[in-house]
């Protein structure tokens, strides 16, 4: 006893101390976002919140960043998925195709959105390749994947950037929980299609799940890709939060922290619908 | 001279080293370290004796780090002939107007008497806003030996987007805003801003401006045009001015917005991102803040070799920009001295090569000894560059600070989203900003 409880204060101190720059963040903009703190604080005002909550264009922002994170983490986990059950060998051609999965990695977030405006832009490398082959006349013809309203760039850049993170943890589930339980099912009786559906993805998605959650939340939050990659408008909420706390005039910065709150309502509210399926997920299991 | 400039301070000599002391003293209750000297009380001591408090500290200098010709200046030259002269040891750290400004609020309300950063590298805004919220020290500018030599008949370089700088910044540099062109794809640019509109309609898709500082400054020229001229915004702020001189704005970019770059739809983050667009031919046009960027933009491969810089005949604006020294600076004697050898002639010519960062000098020629006179007369000229006495004929001086920031909210609010409506039919722009439902709006 006297033993957990020394193993448990320097555990709730360093939880403390890795949370309290988070509370003090949150503290501090919620003094901002409603006149208290910041510059050009004059004393508790709703002003910014009710300027944030009266721009169509904050609302349209958000949801264009919802659509566009959602839809990257759903490529990037499809991408792992895909990986993780149908290259799960010991053979070299599985054990490439997990490497080659994984190589995106090591590259910064800032590289990868740099190296998509050379690759996917108007004047970038497909476009005077596709030029070149005769597809199009000019590079100019090229679709326009970045900075476009619906974030092709933007969306496939993430998604790539993600599929190592996901393939990363989806081959640690199956590789740790899932070939015992496999052999077991196949061993009562279970065909290989009911195996993987019965199975195998249920236990992926207990397992990816958080990390889905995760890669959701930052990519939702992520600065450097959206203001490379993204629209002029709707302007992705990070870059509109951004924005505001960099605006000439000052009165707009405490808009900024309003709008801090409402990306930090938006991570909570991934995780508490992550929270609600996993637990709906359990009740139908039982 | 700059001696002669030193000897003229040493009649508050006694006051002010009394003062200094009592500052001190007062910091020492403050939890200020021993020894601090604010700006204001260093300005009022003997130059000799700043320059002994300076010898051998470091000074944190607050700086845009993003340009690789400013780095080199600032690694390479300044820092080197600081350390060997005054044996200070410079600490550039990478940072810009707003995010200093967001320091130096979160310092002052941590109650931080003593901060981190001894000088800044501002201007416009910024300095507006610094000085707004009381996070500037001084007046200390005009006590520098150098100052002398400065070419305060400028408007440009005596008042700071329309505001008197009172001694609370010194100015470093002088930049004029250019427009940059392909002299191989538009051997004949637009010269006038009616035609450019009439380019911009004969060529679609083939110009935009950035949503940066860069293509806000290109918008507030184009408004102060259209708005009848630099002579018409001078002094403080006009809201009746600013509807007026807006709403042509909006006309003229509504009427140019089909031909846009994406039509309108979609504009570069920054200059870089428009630098970006013209190197790869997707637009012809692209701009600078500094004249004379284009040469080392050339040098290091970002732009066309065939990359030519012009200004407008209907105008060009021009500003200086500054070093100013934070409230709480734990170093102001050093960063006066720093001040002071930004401000000498060695320093400014160093600064104004055209292979090197190619900044303008804010020195007046006729205070130079005839030496300096003589060298910077002999400065060698780029092909690219605009030449001196187009930049001279056609600069005109920033407007208030207010203009820039009603322009680039309203411009946000309407012309990025496409919305139609006129934003300065939300009545007076200044009650606009304190009234959310009219901001959120037309």
């Amino acid at each position: 006893m006297t033993a957990r409880a020394s193993g448990s204060a320097p555990g709730a101190a360093l939880a403390g101390l890795v949370a309290a720059p988070v509370v003090v963040g949150l503290g501090y903009s919620a003094a901002a976002a409603i006149g208290l703190a910041g510059p050009a604080a004059r004393g508790l005002s709703l002003v910014h919140i009710d300027r944030v909550m009266r721009d169509a264009t904050v609302w349209r922002g958000l949801a264009w960043t919802i659509y566009a994170a959602a839809l990257a983490t759903a490529l990037a986990t499809a991408a792992a998925v895909a990986v993780a059950i149908g290259f799960r060998g010991t053979g070299i051609g599985d054990r490439l195709a997990r490497i080659a999965a994984l190589v995106p990695f090591p590259i910064p977030y800032v590289v990868a959105a740099a190296g998509a405006v050379l690759v996917l832009g108007q004047s970038g490398l497909l476009a005077r390749l596709a030029a070149a082959a005769g597809v199009i006349h000019d590079p100019s013809g090229f679709p326009p994947l970045v900075l476009d309203r619906p974030g092709l760039g933007f969306i496939l850049t993430f998604a790539w950037k993600e599929v190592p993170f996901l393939t990363f943890v989806a081959v640690s589930v199956l590789a740790t929980r899932g070939q015992q339980l496999e052999e077991t099912a196949r061993t009562l009786g279970a065909s290989p299609a009911a195996t993987l559906r019965r199975v195998t993805v249920p236990l992926l998605w207990r397992g990816l799940a958080p990390a889905v959650v995760l890669v959701f939340i930052f990519i939702a939050g992520t600065y450097e890709g959206a203001a490379l990659l993204g629209p002029t408008d709707p302007l992705p909420f990070a870059v509109a939060t951004y924005e505001r706390y960099q605006a000439l005039d000052l009165t707009l910065r405490g808009d900024g922290f309003v709008l801090t709150l409402l990306g930090l309502i938006l991570g909570l509210a991934a995780v508490a619908v992550f929270e609600w399926t996993r637990a709906r997920a359990e009740r139908l299991r039982s | 001279m700059l001696a002669a400039a030193a000897c003229g301070h040493r009649a508050a000599a006694r006051d002010a080293t009394r003062d200094a002391t009592r500052d001190a003293t007062r910091g020492v209750t403050r939890g200020v370290t021993p020894g601090l000297a604010s700006a204001a009380a260093l300005a009022r001591m003997p130059w000799d004796s700043v320059v002994a408090r300076a010898r051998g500290s470091t000074v944190r200098w607050l700086l845009w780090r993003g340009d690789p010709a400013i780095n080199h200046y600032v690694d390479e030259w300044l820092a080197p002939r600081l350390a060997m002269r005054y044996g200070i040891t410079l600490d550039p750290v990478d940072a810009q107007g707003p995010a200093i400004l967001n320091a130096l609020v979160v310092e002052r309300e941590a109650g931080r008497t003593v901060g981190t950063a001894d000088l800044l590298w501002i201007n416009g805004e910024t300095f507006h806003n610094l000085r707004r919220e009381g996070l500037l020290a001084g007046p200390w500018a005009r006590s520098l030996p150098a100052a002398a030599l400065v070419d305060t008949a400028s408007p440009i370089v005596a008042r700071d987007f329309g505001e008197d700088p009172a001694g609370y910044e010194s100015p470093w540099g002088r930049v004029e805003l250019a427009l940059i062109y392909d002299s191989t794809r538009t051997p004949e640019p637009p010269r006038t801003y009616e035609a450019l509109a009439d380019w911009v309609h004969a060529h679609p898709g083939r110009f935009t401006y950035d949503q940066g500082f860069t293509g806000l400054a290109f918008l507030t020229g184009l408004m102060i045009h259209l708005g009848g001229g630099a002579s018409r915004f001078t002094g403080p702020f006009d809201s009746a001015r600013y509807v007026a001189a807006s709403a042509r704005l909006w006309d003229w970019l509504a009427r140019a917005r089909p031909d846009l770059w994406r039509h309108g739809a979609a504009y570069p983050q920054g200059v870089a991102q428009l630098e970006h667009l013209f190197a790869n031919r997707e637009v012809d046009f692209a701009m600078s803040y500094n004249e004379n960027e284009v040469v080392s933009k050339v040098r290091d491969g970002a732009l066309p070799a065939t990359s030519r810089a012009y200004v407008l005949r209907d105008g060009a604006l021009a500003n200086a920009h500054f070093v100013a020294i934070p409230f709480n600076a734990p170093n102001a004697a050093g960063a006066m001295v720093v001040a002071n050898v930004l401000l000498s002639p060695e320093a400014q010519l160093e600064k104004a090569r055209p292979d090197g960062w190619g900044d303008g000098s804010v020195l007046a020629v006729d205070r130079l000894p005839p030496e300096w006179a003589r060298r910077f007369a002999r400065l060698p000229a780029d092909a690219r560059q605009v030449p001196r006495d187009t930049l001279a004929r056609y600069a005109e001086p920033e407007a208030s600070p207010r203009y820039s920031e009603l322009l680039q909210s309203d411009w946000r609010t309407h012309v990025r989203t496409g919305t139609t409506e006129d934003p300065s039919a939300g009545g007076d722009p200044e009650s606009r900003t304190t009234r959310p439902a009219l901001r959120s709006g037309p």
